[in-house]
């Protein structure tokens, strides 16, 4: 098993990034933190999902006249392409929902506002 | 291609996430988040997806970082 | 306290994701299933079935169109929900300013739009804008043929318009944002789908169907750079405003 984690860093790498985020979601505080690790993890999962679609010494699926294959797979990379802007959209309605919370209770650190209920 | 690129590139990703997790200070994580966009960006290139790589290094290392800026000067700088 | 239960979840939630991986194919195999299905199809025959030399964009906007249709009302309904969080109490940035309390530990300094710029990045920004817009309009318009698209040049063009605003103050960024034209930029990318999906429907019968037969594969290539153009503006409009109400709350 050793041996095919090492064949296989790019998966290990993105479930180490995955962990790192998911900690960063659940332990920190502040709510900026946890957004900034909701961003990790969510970066963890396309780079996972890049790696999926790559083959060995591939070439970018774009096919000029004298382009010579094996090319990576074009379906994975439309999906991450799409998660991108869908997470920049969720990372910017939360900001804003940050901002709100701020400048309403003063504070954005996650037991402080429970405390305040 | 080559296994020590690599491997750099995805140890600078985990330790650049990590700082980003233990920094105190959320300007600098977020500067040390924009980085780790942008190294994520050069392996996505390194993959054969330059879409997706020319799209991270816009959205992910450029516009996101703003937008959690903007968000700092809003609100506070410092996590308790 | 809370630090001990959160590394035990992250690794009780870590140890299954470390050996399911460890059971995949292994990376860059050729004949794993990612790359023998669908993709195959589209790797030997997209090019001239989609009418984009950039598989990435034929594959984003004509054999999944409805996705990246859904994907562009995800954007729009981000910005509609951002502002109704920032407009919609109705108190405007004006009447919250002066109601600001003890909370506010910045007091009088967060009016002021115009953040303190070096003469540098003021000039280097400035110097580099129109080249940047040159090169976002090249990854928008050539997007079907080389890397690039919709989606990354809107970005391009968004950053554009925010290190402008960042330069030259938001408030000099106003009349560009006021405009009549603002809301038929922000909806510009599902309008632009609308739009073609309904020209589709006319020249093929299917909403969002491109014509692939001889005589009409010359539209399909105009429908495509209408979407990427449509998704570029709508986008980069999207983003702008974002930033510019986030910053002006």
């Amino acid at each position: 098993m050793i041996v095919m984690l090492w064949h296989n860093i790019d998966y290990v790498a993105s479930v180490v990034l995955f962990s790192i985020g998911l900690y960063v979601v659940i332990a920190k505080e502040n709510l900026i933190k946890k957004f900034l690790g909701l961003n990790i993890m969510e970066t963890a999962v396309f780079a996972f999902i890049i790696a999926l679609g790559m083959v060995e010494d591939g070439r970018p699926p774009i096919m000029t006249g004298d382009a010579q294959g094996p090319f990576a797979s074009p379906l994975p990379q439309t999906l991450v392409l799409t998660g991108i802007v869908v997470a920049v959209s969720t990372t910017a309605l939360a900001l804003t929902l940050i901002i709100r919370i701020f400048r309403r209770f003063g504070t954005i650190e996650a037991n402080e506002l429970r405390e305040m209920e | 291609m080559s296994l020590t690129f690599d491997i750099l590139l995805l140890l600078y990703l985990v330790a650049a996430a990590l700082v980003v997790a233990q920094a105190k200070d959320l300007l600098a994580a977020s500067i040390v988040f924009s980085s780790y966009g942008l190294a994520l960006c050069l392996l996505w290139q390194y993959r054969g997806a330059p879409d997706v790589a020319m799209a991270e290094a816009a959205v992910g290392a450029g516009i996101t970082t703003v937008l959690f800026l903007v968000a700092i000067g809003r609100t506070t700088r410092r996590e308790k | 306290m809370r630090r001990p239960i959160a590394i035990a979840l992250v690794l009780l939630s870590a140890i299954p994701l470390v050996v399911a991986v460890a059971g995949l194919p292994a990376h860059g195999d050729p004949s794993a299933p990612v790359h023998t299905h669908v993709s195959a199809h589209y790797i030997e025959r997209g090019a001239e079935e989609a009418g984009a030399t950039n598989l990435v964009t034929g594959v984003l906007l004509n054999y999944r169109g409805l996705d990246a249709a859904g994907e562009v009302t995800v954007i729009f309904t981000a910005l509609i929900a951002v502002l109704a969080i920032l407009l919609g109490t109705g108190t405007t940035p004006e009447s919250t300013a002066s109601s600001r309390g003890a909370s506010d530990r910045r007091g009088a300094d967060r009016e002021s739009t115009v953040a303190p710029v070096s003469p540098i990045v003021s000039f280097v920004v400035r110097l580099l804008a129109p080249f940047i817009a040159l090169y976002a309009a090249y990854v928008i318009l050539h997007g079907h043929v080389t890397p690039g698209g919709g989606f990354q040049g809107g970005a391009i063009l968004a950053g554009l318009f925010i290190a402008l605003a960042m330069v030259l103050g938001t408030r000099a960024m106003q009349p560009v944002a006021r405009t009549a034209l603002a809301p038929w930029l922000q909806g510009a990318a599902v309008l632009s789908f609308v739009v073609v999906g309904t020209v589709g429907a006319f020249l093929t019968g299917f909403f969002l169907g491109f014509p692939a037969e001889p005589p009409l594969h010359l539209v399909r290539e105009l429908l495509i750079i209408a979407l990427e153009v449509g998704i570029a503006i709508g986008g980069a409009a999207v983003l702008a405003t974002i930033f510019l109400h986030m910053e002006a709350s």
